[in-house]
């Protein structure tokens, strides 16, 4: 199957990594000893991989995972007949910082829409759920919710906020998932170890200053053609192709005697080896036909409307057990997101909500019956949260200033009910986090350390680091 | 622990543990930059000087220990917003050091004058060639410089570096028959004569000044600018002229100012053009103002935005005096002649708008947060303002202000209207012959009144022309609707058809003299609200000169940097390493380059030859270093063991391709690439199997060439260099797309008739610039009898050979 190809060592960070990134090379200084990190855990280490998905188009935090009742019972006022109308005050409104001026979308909106469904508590945390998440409910007591959220763009550009820690009118900045692939490197020779599967818009790229070595790999589910160049275009046959790598190894290997100590020479090697495996190990991946009935229904593999994201979540819970570093999941199509619920907001997430429940419950348990929950950490994150008031008549409005996500297993307390938001659901007032605090517990919890990941030339803001949330740790 | 510490086991290195932390987190305040409260840390004896409150190391009380220890948010050190505190750690060792009486070595030197940092004095020319300073400091090292590459190996290196496409087998034969000094030069001077040179370098270029094709959502613009192509086309024309460098500076940022009637010129403004942002005027004058000062001058200015700069002498009021160099900046098409329709063809270009628009400090950069109290002056950052900037107000020429007034306008609308009646004259309509008639006759007189600027007669005839056309339009449409009764909505389409005729009408009975000019001109919106930018068609007949002033200055010879950073962006693409580290930073944290003197010695010369880059090029590639070996093999060992990393220049550095290289050498290589030049950016998804050179493709942050994504092909974003990385995606790439195997197939074709050791001789010959050295030979016929003698899948393994993407 392999092609016969002597073992050469291999060089972590040479192969996804720095080797020749002229971006991060430039950056030293003849008498600077900074050197990229060695891809070893900096303080100890509780997960080894993340799960992230992602919500595109801003889930409503008061109908998931932070329920207000006092929606309901406002409902129908303005939020300035309440007795809560301080939350409009104008210096609580100001940490946001507008891109599209005067657009239809992101706005204050002031009569109060009720919940649109009900909820109820789950676990022996008492957590509030929503109706639309009963499986997430099931796992309540695997979760750590964080319900303050709060970020400053209020448009979609706040899904690029989300994964850098930057607004967009801001430089592009690296994502969580390249600083932790830059950071730990690969654990495996046959696959990528940064992998984004689902739609993404405003920014496809992830390495930005630390090089396109660091962007996210695109794997589509389909095993025919989940990966760009991954099968050859044109017809050539297994022993042909494995004759073929043999014999670029050997010129290459030749070629080293010529230019011996050539690191980009051996890294490209070794990059062959790894496109070798990548070629079978990809489609493997993908390929769910050894996964049991039971763990497909688990994940809701067996229903027309859960099928899409079951079938990412196995192959996410597949590439982690292959190796994979950072598993990025987008949910949600269109340019802003399907969960963009500007009208018919009952329709759009209860309909979507019933896509990704199941599966992600069923992801939640499967991973913690194969004892991998332990270090693994899976994210359930949204750009931002929904407005209290109503939008048109059945929608709600973008709102940065308080929302909710969540994170399991990899060392984090489950059951776990941190931050929350006033009774209006508008600001979040106790514990209130911004975005990169979930990158540096993420961080934290794989052992890196974010300030140790800086690079000369390129100043990071204290605000990019975030600070680490002790309580929501096991 | 403390106890530990003071037990003098762990003793504190001043210079190792105490003064790196103090550089570090204090210097940028109490240094030689700053001295904030008269205080200086930079020296032991400046720290018992003290400042305004005297010796801040006194063992009894000791002000440094206070402040870096305090929980007082307004006395603690850094102060807030300026980094964390120190650690536990850092503040143990401090106190350490003070407690056993803070020593320091007696002739402790302060830090440099911020002003006298190399990289802004002139520079100076040593007198002698690159090559001999680099044997000189060889020498002094006792380093042994490697011997020469194979001429067919430095062949290869000037093909790709200067036409970006390989030598062809018979190229390198006629070569190998004279390789010497004169023969290699007549090569190179052959190269950069061609227009490939042009298309080759415009790509760097391209890179560093951040071209990038128009993007938005949808249909709509939200980042740069339609045809901005055109700016495309003037960098390869310009660099295949050899226009001097400091003339294209000055071209792309104030061509409408230098000669506003130089339309070929004026394409060079497509580098303002590039940054335009929709939504946000800050964003796009930071983006403007950033990498106008990074590209040409290596300065960093993204954090003087919002406070004094941490290690350069650039405060915050330098940034926006040059924020208000660019503050009246705004784009507009310009009519493209032969093209009256803007979204077929225009030209992007600036021009100044919004004449009187003051400029605020933005405190601590918030946009929402303007110090009124006092309008920044336009300016340069003081430290280099070698020259007081003085700009003087540019009258623009009529056609400058009023585009309908360039002389091929109304052509360009006759010709569209006589294509309309044309084809209603084919179609045998004869309302519509009628239509395209009244058409023609009111671009006629529109143009007359246009012209006429405020002639009332004239105004009156084209609103009566423009009334007349209207009129029978709306009669025109109103039969069409009518004609078809059981179209969708036909009843309310009927309806409204009816109502602009009645309108049509009215006006015609009284049309008066208000017309509608000829659309000469595009503004782009100023914000999503702008709705009415495409009426606008008369700017003003002034330019403020600041741009022309700023131009000016950067393209000065007294200018320490621009040259200078210039010659190290080229010694990075021909050499593989900068002689500055930081190709975008010339500020003080760029410490005194290793080879300063080749530098400067090029620097020098570089401006003494008229800011020419082919002389640039000429003196590089025929460089001694750039004939030698990339190799470490057979190297003097001393050297490798002193030298390894080949700071010293005792080798060549081997590099990869750029993407478009290796897919245009792929092209190249098969006899498929099509060498047409310029016009407009093909979509990527659509020229999927184009044989267009790879620069010609849509670059911007939505569309991506899949094949050139894989090799780290440039970030519109933001791109001072390129990457070089090796991922196995490139080897899948290389391996599996349908662009090499076409190209391993066509020249299998071309090979059919050799037999099977020239097959492989030639093979190697055509894809990696060299015949095979007898072990490759060996191993090339073994592997090429287990591919069962399949030649295309033999050549497709060479074409994944690391030599084919390198440029040994």
């Amino acid at each position: 199957m392999t092609p016969r190809l002597p073992p050469t060592p291999f060089l972590r960070r040479d192969i996804l990594g720095g080797l020749g990134s002229i971006a991060v090379a430039s950056m030293l200084r003849a008498e600077e000893t900074w050197r990229p990190p060695d891809g070893l855990p900096m303080i100890p280490q509780r997960a080894k991989r993340v799960i992230w998905l992602f919500m595109r188009g801003g889930v409503s935090h008061m109908e998931s995972f932070d329920p207000k009742p006092m929606v309901t019972k406002y409902a129908g006022k303005s939020i300035g007949e309440t007795p809560y109308k301080d939350v409009q005050n104008p210096e609580k409104l100001k940490k946001v910082r507008v891109v599209v001026v005067n657009d239809a979308n992101g706005q204050q909106r002031n009569v109060i829409y009720p919940l649109q469904t009900g909820f109820k508590r789950y676990g022996d945390c008492g957590v509030e759920i929503s109706d639309w998440f009963p499986h997430i409910g099931s796992c309540a007591d695997e979760i750590a919710f964080i319900r303050s959220m709060w970020t400053t763009d209020d448009n979609h550009g706040a899904q690029v906020q989300f994964h850098s820690g930057r607004h967009m009118l801001e430089p592009r900045v690296p994502t969580l998932g390249a600083w932790v692939t830059y950071g730990l490197g690969s654990m495996t020779d046959n696959l990528p170890s940064f992998i984004n599967m689902g739609p993404r818009f405003f920014d496809v790229r992830d390495g930005h200053y630390l090089g396109p070595a660091y962007d996210a790999v695109n794997l589509k589910v389909d095993p025919k053609n989940s990966l760009t160049y991954a099968a050859p275009e044109f017809q050539i046959g297994r022993s042909q192709q494995e004759a073929q790598f043999d014999l670029i190894h050997r010129l290459n290997a030749l070629n080293a005697e010529q230019y011996p100590g050539d690191k980009t020479l051996a890294a490209r090697m070794k990059s062959y080896q790894l496109a070798y495996n990548m070629q079978t190990a990809v489609p493997e991946t993908m390929n769910l036909e050894a996964e049991s009935e039971e763990t497909k229904k688990l994940y809701g593999m067996d229903d027309k409307v859960t099928e899409p994201f079951a079938r990412q979540l196995i192959v996410a819970r597949r590439l982690a057990e292959r190796g994979v570093r950072f598993i990025q999941l987008q949910h949600g199509d269109g340019a802003a997101g399907a969960w963009d619920s500007h009208s018919g907001l009952k329709k759009n997430h209860s309909s979507l909500a019933q896509q990704v429940d199941k599966p992600i419950s069923g992801l939640l348990k499967d991973l913690k019956q194969r004892g991998m929950l332990d270090d693994t950490l899976v994210v359930f994150a949204t750009e931002f949260g929904r407005t209290p008031g109503t939008q048109g008549s059945d929608g709600r409005d973008h709102h940065p200033f308080g929302f909710s996500v969540w994170m399991a297993g990899g060392g984090i307390k489950g059951g776990t009910i941190h931050g929350s938001t006033d009774e209006l659901g508008f600001h979040a007032v106790e514990h209130p986090h911004y975005v990169t605090d979930v990158h540096a517990t993420i961080l934290h919890q794989l052992g890196l350390d974010p300030h140790r990941l800086e690079i000369p030339g390129r100043k990071r803001l204290e605000r990019d680091f975030g600070k680490v949330i002790p309580q929501i740790l096991a | 622990m403390l106890a530990l510490l003071s037990s003098g086991v762990w003793a504190v290195d001043y210079e190792k543990e105490i003064k790196p932390l103090l550089k570090e987190r204090c210097y940028a305040c109490h240094g030689a930059l700053k001295q904030k409260a008269g205080l200086r840390l930079d020296t032991a004896t400046a720290m018992r000087k003290g400042g305004d409150g005297g010796d801040i190391l006194a063992k009894d009380h000791s002000m440094l220990l206070d402040r870096v220890t305090t929980t007082d948010k307004d006395d603690r050190m850094p102060p807030e917003g300026e980094g964390s505190l120190l650690t536990a750690v850092q503040v143990a060792k401090l106190q350490e050091w003070v407690a056993t009486g803070a020593l320091a070595p007696a002739q402790e030197k302060p830090e440099d004058d911020p002003r006298a940092h190399w990289a802004y004095q002139r520079p100076k020319s040593s007198g002698h060639s690159m090559d001999e300073l680099l044997a000189a400091r060889l020498g002094a090292k006792n380093l042994k410089p490697q011997s020469e590459a194979a001429p067919e190996l430095w062949l290869r290196r000037v093909y790709l570096d200067l036409s970006g496409l390989p030598p062809t087998p018979a190229q390198i034969h006629v070569f190998l028959q004279d390789t010497s000094a004169p023969a290699r030069l007549r090569v190179v001077d052959h190269l950069l004569s061609t227009p490939q040179y042009g298309e080759r370098w415009a790509r760097h270029f391209m890179d560093i000044w951040r071209y990038c094709d128009w993007y938005g959502l949808g249909a709509q613009l939200r980042h740069s600018q339609k045809h901005l192509w055109h700016w495309r086309d003037w960098i390869v024309e310009s660099l295949n002229a050899d226009k001097g460098y400091d003339q294209m500076i000055v071209q792309m940022l104030a061509a409408d100012e230098l000669a506003p009637e130089d339309r070929d010129n004026l394409r060079a403004t497509g580098f303002l053009a590039r940054s335009y942002y929709l939504f946000n005027r800050t964003t796009w004058l930071d983006e403007t103002l950033e990498h106008t000062c990074r590209a040409f001058l290596g300065l960093t200015m993204q954090c003087v935005k919002c406070h004094d700069h941490k290690y350069d002498p650039i405060e915050q009021t330098d940034y926006y005096r040059m924020r208000a160099i660019f503050e009246p900046l705004h784009v507009r098409l310009d009519p493209w002649e032969g093209e009256s329709d803007f979204e077929k063809n225009g030209l992007p270009r600036v021009f100044d708008l919004h004449l009187d628009q003051p400029t605020y400090r933005h405190v601590r950069g918030d946009e929402k947060n303007e110090d009124k109290s006092k309008p920044m002056p336009p300016g340069v950052p003081r430290v280099l303002e070698f020259a007081s900037y003085e700009p003087k107000v540019v009258n623009l020429p009529p056609a400058s202000s009023h585009p309908v007034l360039l002389p091929f306008v109304l052509k360009d609308h006759l010709d569209a209207a006589d294509q309309q009646l044309a084809q209603a004259q084919k179609a045998g309509n004869a309302d519509d012959v009628k239509l395209a008639g009244l058409r023609r006759a009111m671009i006629q007189v529109v143009h007359a009144a246009d012209l006429a600027l405020g002639d009332k007669a004239i105004a009156q005839a084209a609103a009566l022309a423009e009334a007349l056309y209207l009129a029978a339009k709306a009669e025109n449409d109103l039969a069409q609707t009518e004609a078809a009764p059981k179209a969708k909505d036909a009843d309310k389409k009927i309806k409204t058809a009816r109502e602009a005729v009645e309108k049509a009408r009215k006006k015609l009975a009284a049309p008066g003299d208000a017309y509608t000019s000829l659309t000469a001109s595009l503004k782009a919106q100023e914000g999503p609200e702008d709705k009415g930018n495409d009426k606008v068609q008369s700017y003003p007949k002034t330019s403020t000169g600041r741009r022309l002033e700023l131009a000016r200055w950067i393209a000065d010879k007294r200018n320490p940097l621009t040259a200078r950073v210039l010659v190290n962006h080229v010694w990075a693409r021909h050499f593989g390493v900068p002689l500055v580290a930081d190709v975008g930073d010339f500020g003080r944290r760029a410490l005194v380059p290793l080879h300063q003197d080749v530098l400067d010695s090029l620097t020098t010369g570089f401006m003494e030859n008229g800011w020419s880059m082919k002389w640039l090029h000429r003196t590089l590639v025929m460089s001694d270093l750039y004939r030698r070996s990339s190799s470490n093999a057979g190297v003097d060992p001393q050297t490798l063991a002193t030298d390894p990393d080949n700071l010293f220049l005792w080798r060549m550095n081997p590099r990869r391709m750029e993407s478009q290289l290796v897919r245009d050498s792929l092209l190249h290589l098969s006899g498929r690439l099509d060498l047409t030049l310029g016009g407009p950016s093909l979509d990527p998804a659509k020229a999927e199997t184009s044989p267009r050179r790879s620069l010609y493709f849509i670059q911007n942050a939505d569309v991506e060439h899949r094949f050139l994504a894989v090799f780290d092909n440039s970030n519109v974003l933001e791109c001072y260099l390129r990457n070089e990385s090796v991922v196995p995606q490139q080897a899948l790439a290389l391996t599996n797309s349908r662009i090499s195997r076409d190209c391993a197939d066509a020249l299998a074709v071309s090979m059919a008739k050799l037999d099977t050791t020239a097959f492989i001789d030639d093979s190697f010959l055509a894809i990696l610039g060299r015949l095979p050295l007898e072990a490759e030979r060996k191993a090339s016929l073994e592997g090429f009898r287990a591919l069962n003698g399949d030649r295309s899948l033999f050549l497709l393994a060479l074409i994944n050979h690391n030599d084919f993407v390198t440029l040994r």
